[in-house]
C-alpha cells in the first residue's frame, strides 16, 4: 500500500476537513462536513457513496474549491489551493474540475452549445476564437456528438446529450481531477451506460483522476476502485470497491448494500434484507459518539459516549466502528433500543 | 359500484367481481396542442386481478405516469383526449360523470406519487387531511375521523401516531411524508392503489422500508397494487407482475420473475442489460443505441425497431401483443425465435 509513501504526492488529500453553515436563523450550524480525512491517488476513480444529508455534495464542491472549508485543509497536489494568489488560483483551478447532476441547470438556455463549450476557454483567455471553435467541436466529437450540435440549443438536446456537453466543456481545459457529482442521476438507464462507458474511455485517453460522487451503489461498485462511505457528514468506511462491496466492516455499510433493490428473481435473491429503522438524523445536531449509533442495528452503550476511531482492519480497507473485525460488522445486538 | 349502499363500513367486505378487478382496453391518450393533436399512448390494454401487484416499468416519456393519471381520469379534460375502456369490476370508468368519478377516487381506487410533499396541504395537519379522506366518502364525525387517522398512521409505521397526527406536513421527514400519504391512500382500504414513483424521491434505506410497507399491506389487505416505477430492481421486490412500456405502447406483459429471467421482448431485455449491478465490473456497460423517437416521429410498425438489434423485415409491420407462452404477451413477432439475455445472463 503505497498511500503512506511520502514521496507519492496524492492528487487530493483531504486532512481534517470540517464544513459548517450557519441555519437560516442563525441560531446554529449545520455540520455538513465534521472530520474527513482520505487521499484521492492519480489516475484512480474515487467513488464516494451516501444518502441525502450525509455530505457528500458539500465535499464534491469543496473538492474543486467551490466551497472554503471552515476547518482544515485540501491539498492539490500537496498544495493548499487557499494559499495560492488570485491569478495562480485561476490557473491552478482548470486542473480541478466538477460535472454536476442536472444536465439542464449546468447549460445556458440563450447560449448555443458551442458557445457553452468555448466560455471556460474564452476565461482562461487561451487561443484566439477560431483556435477555441476548433477544439470545442473536436471535443464534442470526443464526446460522441456530431459537429451539427455545435449550433444548437440546449432544448434541441437530449438529456443524455446534454451531459455529454457538460464533459466535453470540461475536457476543454484538460483537467487532471474530475469530480462527478450524480452525473448519471438524470439520466434513463438505457443511456446511462453510453455515458459511464464514455467517462472510462475518457480515463484511460487522458490519465484522469475522477471523484465519482453518488447514492447509487450499482454506478458507483461499476465504475471506482476505490470506494468511501459517507454518513452525516463523516466517513463509516473505506477501501478497494470490491472490498467493500462483498465484504463491508461496518453495519451502515452492510444496510445500505442490503437495501439497494436488485433486479433478480425471487428464487436468486439473498433475502437477507437489513431495513434500517427510521432516517438519518438532523447534521444540526448530530448524535453524540458514532452517528449512526440512532439506527444502527449492533448499538452498544460505548458507541453514545466515544466517537469510533478510524481503523484499518484490512489493507488499505479502514472502518469507523468500535466493534467491526476484519471478519465483517459486528453481529446484532438483540438489546439495541428501538430508535425514535 | 358508487350507489348509496356502498357508502357503509369499509370494513365489511364487499361482494368480488370475476377474476378482473381491472380491465384496460385499448386505452389512447392524446393532447392537444396549438400544433394539433399530439399521440402519447396507443391502444393500452392490461388487466389486474384482485391483490394482484403489478409494475408499470418504462423510461420517462413511455406514457407510464399520464396511463396512471388518465385511469383515475385525472389528466385536465380541455387538452387530453382519452380514447378506450377503464373497467373496473365492470364499471366504465371512462363513462362515469364527475361526479361519479369523485365517489370512486380515494374509495375504491386511490394513487399516490413521487412528491409527499407537493401532495400534502401544508396548512393542515396530516391528521385532519387523513380524516378527511376518510369522512368524504363515509359519514363520520371528527372524532371518529381522528381516531381512523391515528389507527392508520400505526398502521404504516409511524410512531406515536397520537402526537404525529397534530403535526404539519413540514415537520415530518421525506420518508414519513411518504408513510402519511400511504396512510391516506389507504383509509377507505380500497381495491387498488395506484403508486407513481411512490419512492424515487427518497434515500435507498428509506425506499427499502416504503417497498417493504407497499408489499406487505397489499398482502394483509388484498389490496392490488400498480406500481409504476423506472427501477427494475423496485419491481422485482415488490410486484409479481411486470408491464413494459416503450414509446407510449404496453411491449411486454409477463410475471416478473419470467421477465427478468427470460424477456422476451428486446427493449426488455435492453433495459436489463444496461444495468451497471449486473455487468462486469469496470467493464464496458451495454446500452440502448439511439434515443426514444418524438411522438411526431413514431415509426410504422414496431416502435422499437430503429433502435432493435434484431430487427428484420417484417418488423415494419403493425405489432399487435403475441401470446408467447401462457400469460406471457409481448409485442414482437419474432418473440418465439429470440432468445433474448435477462438479468442473469
Amino acid at each position: 500500500m503505497a498511500e503512506t509513501n511520502s514521496a507519492v504526492k496524492d492528487i487530493l488529500a483531504v486532512r481534517d476537513l470540517r464544513i459548517l453553515f450557519p441555519t437560516r436563523d442563525g441560531r446554529d450550524t449545520v455540520k455538513a462536513i465534521d472530520g474527513m480525512d482520505f487521499d484521492v491517488r492519480a489516475g484512480e476513480t474515487f467513488g464516494v457513496i451516501g444518502e441525502s444529508g450525509s455530505g457528500k455534495t458539500t465535499l464534491g464542491r469543496a473538492l474543486v474549491s467551490l466551497i472554503t472549508p471552515t476547518h482544515g485543509h485540501i491539498l492539490h497536489n500537496g498544495t493548499d489551493p487557499e494559499s495560492l494568489s488570485t491569478s495562480q488560483f485561476r490557473k491552478h483551478r482548470r486542473d480541478y474540475q466538477i460535472i454536476f447532476q442536472d444536465p439542464n441547470a449546468a447549460l445556458n438556455p440563450r447560449m448555443t452549445i458551442i458557445d457553452s463549450v468555448i466560455e471556460p476557454m474564452e476565461v482562461m483567455r487561451e487561443g484566439n476564437d477560431a483556435s477555441r471553435r476548433k477544439r470545442g467541436v473536436a471535443a464534442l466529437e470526443r464526446v460522441g456528438l456530431s459537429p451539427e450540435t455545435a449550433g444548437r440549443y440546449p432544448h434541441q438536446l437530449s438529456g443524455g446529450q446534454k451531459q455529454r456537453v457538460n464533459i466535453a466543456r470540461v475536457l476543454t481545459l484538460r483537467p487532471k481531477v474530475i469530480v462527478c457529482d450524480e452525473v448519471v442521476a438524470a439520466l434513463d438507464v438505457s443511456i446511462r451506460g453510453d455515458v459511464l462507458n464514455l467517462f472510462t474511455d475518457l480515463q484511460r485517453e487522458f490519465g484522469l483522476t475522477y471523484v465519482f460522487i453518488t447514492h447509487d451503489i450499482s454506478v458507483v461498485s461499476h465504475v471506482s476502485d476505490r470506494v468511501a462511505v459517507t454518513y452525516l457528514g463523516k466517513l463509516m468506511e473505506l477501501g478497494p470497491t470490491e472490498d467493500v462491496i462483498e465484504h463491508p466492516l461496518h453495519p451502515y455499510t452492510r444496510a445500505l448494500l442490503s437495501a439497494e433493490p436488485v433486479p433478480l428473481p425471487s428464487s436468486m435473491r439473498v433475502d437477507k434484507r437489513i431495513i434500517l429503522q427510521g432516517e438519518i438524523p438532523s447534521p444540526v445536531a448530530p448524535p453524540s459518539g458514532c452517528r449512526f449509533r440512532t439506527r444502527c442495528p449492533s448499538v452498544q452503550p460505548r458507541c453514545a459516549a466515544e466517537v469510533p476511531a478510524w481503523r484499518e482492519l484490512k489493507p488499505g480497507h479502514s472502518v469507523a466502528c468500535h466493534f467491526a473485525t476484519a471478519e465483517g460488522p459486528p453481529p446484532d445486538n438483540q438489546n439495541a433500543p428501538v430508535a425514535q | 359500484m358508487v350507489s348509496a349502499t356502498d357508502l357503509s363500513d369499509p370494513t365489511v367486505m364487499r361482494p368480488q367481481s370475476a377474476s378482473r378487478l381491472l380491465d384496460v382496453r385499448g386505452l389512447s391518450l392524446s393532447f392537444a396542442t396549438i400544433e394539433g393533436e399530439l399521440p402519447i399512448t396507443k391502444n393500452v390494454s392490461f388487466s389486474i386481478r384482485p391483490g394482484e401487484r403489478v409494475g408499470i416499468v418504462g423510461e420517462s416519456g413511455c406514457g407510464k405516469t399520464v396511463t396512471g393519471l388518465s385511469l383515475l381520469r385525472l389528466l385536465p379534460p380541455q387538452s387530453a383526449r382519452v380514447k378506450g375502456e377503464i373497467l373496473f369490476e365492470g364499471t366504465d370508468l371512462a363513462g362515469l360523470s364527475q361526479r361519479q368519478m369523485r365517489a370512486v377516487r380515494g374509495r375504491d381506487i386511490a394513487m399516490i406519487f413521487q412528491e409527499p410533499m407537493s401532495a400534502l396541504d401544508p396548512v393542515f395537519t396530516v391528521g385532519d387531511q387523513i380524516s378527511e379522506a376518510y369522512r368524504a366518502h363515509f359519514p363520520a364525525s371528527r372524532a371518529e375521523g381522528r381516531e381512523r387517522a391515528i389507527a392508520a398512521l400505526a398502521e404504516v409505521g409511524i410512531p406515536a401516531p397520537e402526537r404525529r397526527c397534530d403535526e404539519y406536513p413540514h415537520q415530518l421527514s421525506g420518508g414519513m411524508r411518504q408513510r402519511v400519504m400511504i396512510a391516506m391512500a389507504l383509509i377507505c382500504k380500497p381495491k387498488l392503489l395506484i403508486a407513481d414513483e411512490p419512492t424515487t424521491a427518497l434515500d435507498v434505506t428509506v425506499q427499502a422500508q416504503i417497498t417493504d410497507l407497499l408489499r406487505s399491506l397489499s398482502e394483509r389487505t388484498g389490496t392490488a397494487l400498480i406500481f409504476i416505477t423506472h427501477d427494475l430492481g423496485v419491481v422485482a421486490e415488490v410486484c409479481t407482475r411486470m408491464i413494459t412500456m416503450y414509446a407510449g405502447e404496453v411491449v411486454e406483459d409477463a410475471p416478473v420473475d419470467d421477465a427478468l429471467l427470460r424477456p422476451r421482448h428486446p427493449y426488455t431485455s435492453g433495459l436489463l442489460r444496461s444495468l451497471p449491478g449486473l455487468s462486469q465490473r469496470r467493464g464496458v456497460l451495454p446500452s440502448i443505441p439511439g434515443r426514444v423517437p418524438s411522438p411526431t416521429g413514431m415509426p410504422a410498425g414496431c416502435r422499437f425497431r430503429p433502435r432493435c438489434m434484431h430487427a428484420a423485415d417484417g418488423c415494419e409491420r403493425e405489432q399487435p401483443m403475441i401470446e408467447v407462452e401462457p400469460g406471457r404477451l409481448a409485442r414482437c413477432w419474432r418473440a418465439s425465435d429470440l432468445t433474448l439475455p435477462g438479468a442473469v445472463n
